[in-house]
């Protein structure tokens, strides 16, 4: 069954229209705005709901001619990710309804969760690069807006800061990445295209294409570190425990859910077309060193929704990891484990906020026993906590499981170092199980701190979680169920070569069966010696700056922000001749850079050059440097007029009368002019200082090489032959302009359109002139006033 | 100076009108006709003042004391860069009116016009018009403005 694209296109947009109309609904619904938008998001995923077993791709061209169009693939992984968006959505905005009472800035808030959902919607179903970064971003966007939601709040600001700049940093290394991908394509597809599709389809091209110009491992670095900013792999996870300052229905639906996992979706979209050892070293690796220093952070945490977020990040790398493996195993890990996270992580979000709410506060050593005044949300964390530790038969064991069956397939495979793989990975899942646990431990046993009534949480607050542990249980009693509804297709679609994906509870022992039992067991022995590996853990962490990659973004954006303040008023001083300076050096520098980069040196036919020209051109460089060293303004401005004429005389030699009478007729405007100016001139300025001196004559150099260069560069030489666009102009000068002078009938007929731009520049300096002389006169005036304002002199003006 | 000037300026005004109208034959044409245009009105104002051309060739009463911006002479000189641009906008869209594209030229040729016998008007010729305008205009307010400094 083929997609319709009205429909898709519709589910993607809907979220956005409504974001837009969102100031407006919330004028008329107040904080029922909320439910708007559950009826938004379940919208787009009931029609989505409907594309549920389509496969293939649709696109409405727009520029055919560059290929830029909207084109969505359809298929079982963009799917999953767009259901479980649009799914959890309707209950995070259920729960916000409720959450969000009493607070401020809710127009802003819901605008930007639906702009969000919409932007999940169109990664997960754009196949054309271009949209897939501009959504990308646009997640990036709308959660900085969500984490900086209390925008009175220092802390707040901050952290939304943070989190920008590292995944927009990331974003920006996946547009480099995209661009390479691009420019492969031509090699493997023949043309530059952004059809992603296309690409994955001829995946062995690709590579091969790749590999040949040598780009392969910079495209494989820069797609692997966006996906690693976006889904807050080590180095780049610091921001995510940061990002929880965000009001908690945003940790569940962005940080835990969908906007982190943006980046595990797009390392399962390009994994059957990167999949090589470099892949599998640098994605399995980092996988796996997220998993293990999440948890451990984890286990070192105090606050519940921290401890939650490094458990996001460490179950991030889980998926990671399993997409790093080139076995069947790694990609059914990567992709079960992304539905089997988000059943469990955004209930416990929705539950560290209803604790939150009715206990006051977050801080897990002062929790304990919550289970008699809040039986329900025990309940649901009771199922959550357990699946994410793994525990059979709890929907997330199977996902891990997945990933253990990777992990000793790869190790059996290689040997050696490869064992490491399954070692890590049983040691990372020691550490889940006692967070877990942890976690849980303040429901059950005696109450530790003294907290006064705690109220029923209302049921629009208990709904959402509930439903979603509804599901984590369905999905652990029946997995079989899930697989064959939707992720079997998700699996397909990221995986190598064929893959069937069978879930169940083990019924004999095997090599991962003992490492899911190593973890639980050790874990839960573990677990009594909490406090004492959190003390160590925090020891490690506080250590010296090396260690703490948040120290390391810090030292970043302060040395940044101090360069960028001493940079400033180097080049914005005020005046106007340190701008002409700054602006002439750095376009000639980028001229010639360009030009040596790519032009090779041509043929310079010294020889050849007639002798009236070369008398003219040498009587023109004398005065030249007798304008540098005359010694009044009379015999510089003569002498600067003999250099003109002489060129007018050139232009005559080189057959271009046109070209000289302009000159001739300027040349004599500007002696004019400077006739007008000259007795206004002062006759002596200050001593030359050599270094100004100096510099004012490499900057003249540089000008002078720029144009040379650009001259020699990009004119024919005498003898090539006229391109075919001389050629015409030469024909249809008399019969289609009507004039005998092939210049100006190209100026005023066939290149009009250029001479109408060139008018306009003409009139825009004539404007520009008149507002500097205004202003000049108004600052003098605000001078004479009394205000120490700095005045350019004189010598600026044009 | 201003005898030079007297005797130089009417001929190089009349050197510019046929440098502009020769223009799509011969060189020349609208920019060059607009420079020397400029220079002339320059070399009055050098030899003279500003004001020479409204109060010895039009006689007519200037006021004096109003800012270099308010000058009447000025204003003259952005209007003329205005009706410039109108003009170079104009000929482009009245290729619109015969459903032609923008900036669509055309030409004629008439014969049997008295002394000169054959004349080619060329629709161009208008556009071109436009580019002296704004030339002279653009070019006479910078330099007005700026040497009132």
């Amino acid at each position: 069954m083929a997609p319709d694209l009205t429909v898709v296109t519709t589910a993607v947009a809907v979220p956005f229209v409504a974001a837009v109309l969102a100031p407006l609904l919330y004028r008329v619904l107040g904080e029922r705005t909320g439910y708007a938008g559950a009826a938004v998001a379940a919208a787009s995923f009931g029609l989505l709901a409907t594309q549920v077993g389509s496969h293939g791709t649709v696109r409405s061209p727009w520029i055919p001619a560059l290929e830029v169009g909207l084109q969505f693939t359809i298929d079982g992984w963009g799917l999953l990710f767009a259901l479980l968006a649009s799914g959890i959505g309707v209950l995070v905005f259920v729960y916000s309804a409720r959450y969000m009472h009493g607070e401020s800035g809710l127009a802003r808030y819901y605008a930007a969760l639906l702009a969000f959902m919409g932007s999940i919607l169109g990664v997960a179903l754009a196949s054309d690069l271009v949209f897939i970064f501009v959504f990308w971003e646009l997640t990036s966007l709308s959660s900085f807006v969500l984490i900086g939601h209390y925008t009175e709040d220092a802390e707040s600001r901050y952290s939304a800061r943070m989190a920008m700049v590292v995944t927009v940093g990331g974003g920006l290394c996946l547009l480099a990445g995209l661009l390479v991908l691009a420019v492969a394509a031509r090699g493997a597809l023949g043309g530059v295209t952004f059809d992603l599709a296309a690409m994955l389809a001829n995946d062995e091209a690709m590579r091969a294409s790749l590999r040949e110009s040598g780009l392969f491992v910079p495209a494989l670095a820069l797609v692997v570190t966006a996906a690693a900013a976006k889904s807050a792999q080590v180095p780049l996870h610091f921001w995510l425990p940061n990002a929880m300052v965000a009001p908690t229905p945003v940790s569940a639906f962005l940080h835990s859910a969908t906007m982190v996992k943006v980046g595990v979706y797009f390392l399962g979209r390009v994994r059957p077309l990167m999949m090589s050892p470099e892949w599998v070293l640098l994605v399995a690796t980092l996988g796996l060193l997220t998993m293990t220093v999440g948890a451990l952070l984890a286990v070192a945490a105090t606050d519940t929704k921290e401890l939650l977020a490094y458990s996001t990040a460490s179950h991030l790398g889980l998926m990671v990891a399993g997409f790093g493996f080139d076995v069947v195993y790694g990609g059914e890990a990567g992709t079960f484990h992304l539905l089997n996270h988000a059943l469990f992580k955004a209930p416990l979000f929705l539950v560290a906020g209803i604790v939150a709410h009715e206990a006051g506060t977050r801080n897990l050593d002062n929790l304990g026993g919550l289970w008699r005044e809040l039986p329900i949300t025990a309940a649901i964390t009771g199922v959550a906590a357990l699946s994410m530790a793994g525990i059979p038969p709890f929907n997330g064991f199977y996902s891990k499981e997945l990933l253990f069956e990777a992990t000793y397939e790869v190790a059996h495979e290689a040997g050696g170092l490869a064992w490491l793989y399954p070692g890590v990975a049983t040691v990372a899942s020691v550490f889940t199980v006692v967070y877990s646990v942890k976690f849980l431990a303040m429901f059950v046993g005696e109450r530790r701190a003294p907290i006064a009534d705690i109220h029923r949480p209302p049921l629009a607050l208990v709904g959402p979680p509930a439903a979603l542990a509804t599901a984590a249980a369905v999905v652990s009693v029946a997995p079989q169920l899930a697989v064959d509804a939707i992720v079997q297709g998700a699996v397909e679609a990221t995986a190598t070569g064929k893959a069937h994906l069978e879930v169940g509870l083990p019924t004999h022992f095997s090599p991962p069966v003992g490492m899911s039992a190593v973890a639980i067991v050790g874990g839960l022995a573990t677990y009594p010696f909490t406090e004492r590996l959190a003390a160590g853990i925090g020891r490690g962490v506080d250590a010296p700056i090396p260690v703490r990659p948040s120290g390391w973004y810090d030292c970043a954006v302060s040395t940044a922000t101090t360069t960028s303040a001493r940079f400033g008023p180097l080049v914005h001083n005020g005046l106007l001749r340190t701008y002409v300076f700054w602006v002439a050096a750095a376009g000639s520098v980028l001229a010639l850079a360009g030009f040596a980069a790519t032009a090779g040196v041509p043929e310079l036919d010294v020889v050849g050059v007639p002798l009236a020209v070369t008398v003219v051109l040498v009587v023109a460089v004398l005065a030249g440097l007798a304008v540098v060293t005359a010694s009044s303004h009379v015999a510089g401005v003569l002498t600067l007029a003999i250099l003109g004429f002489m060129i007018a005389i050139f232009f005559i030699l080189a057959s271009a009368p046109d070209l000289a009478l302009t000159q001739l007729v300027v040349e004599t405007l500007v002696l004019l002019l400077f006739l007008l100016v000259l007795q206004r001139l002062p006759s002596f300025y200050a001593d030359v200082r050599p270094l100004v001196l100096a510099r004012d004559a490499v900057l003249s150099i540089l000008v002078g090489a720029m144009a040379f260069a650009s001259v020699l560069l990009t004119t024919p030489g005498p003898d090539a032959d006229p391109s075919s666009v001389a050629e015409y102009y030469t024909a249809q000068a008399v019969p289609g302009g009507g004039g005998s002078n092939v210049v100006n009938v190209v100026l005023v007929d066939f290149r009009a359109f250029d001479t109408l731009g060139e008018l306009l520049v003409v009139t825009v300096a004539a404007i520009a002139i008149l507002v500097l002389v205004t202003m000049r006169i108004r600052g003098e005036e605000a001078v004479t006033e009394g205000e120490e304002e700095p005045v350019s002199d004189g010598g600026d003006l044009p | 100076m201003r005898t030079t000037a007297r005797v130089t300026v009417p001929i190089v005004l009349v050197l510019s009108i046929s440098l502009f109208l020769q223009g799509h034959n011969l060189p020349g044409g609208g920019f060059i006709g607009g420079v020397l245009t400029t220079a002339a009105l320059v070399l009055i104002y050098v030899a003279y003042d500003l004001d020479y051309l409204e109060s010895g060739v039009l006689g007519q009463e200037v006021e004096s004391g109003t800012s270099i911006f308010e000058h009447r002479t000025v204003l003259a000189y952005r209007r003329t860069l205005l009706l410039g641009l109108l003009v170079v906008f104009g000929s482009g869209v009245a290729g619109f009116l015969v459903g032609d594209p923008f900036l669509t030229q055309t030409y004629v040729h008439l014969e049997g016009v008295p002394i000169y016998h054959e004349v080619e008007l060329a629709s161009a010729l208008v556009f071109d018009l436009g580019v002296f305008l704004v030339v002279v205009g653009s070019l006479l307010t910078i330099v007005s403005v700026v040497s009132a400094e």
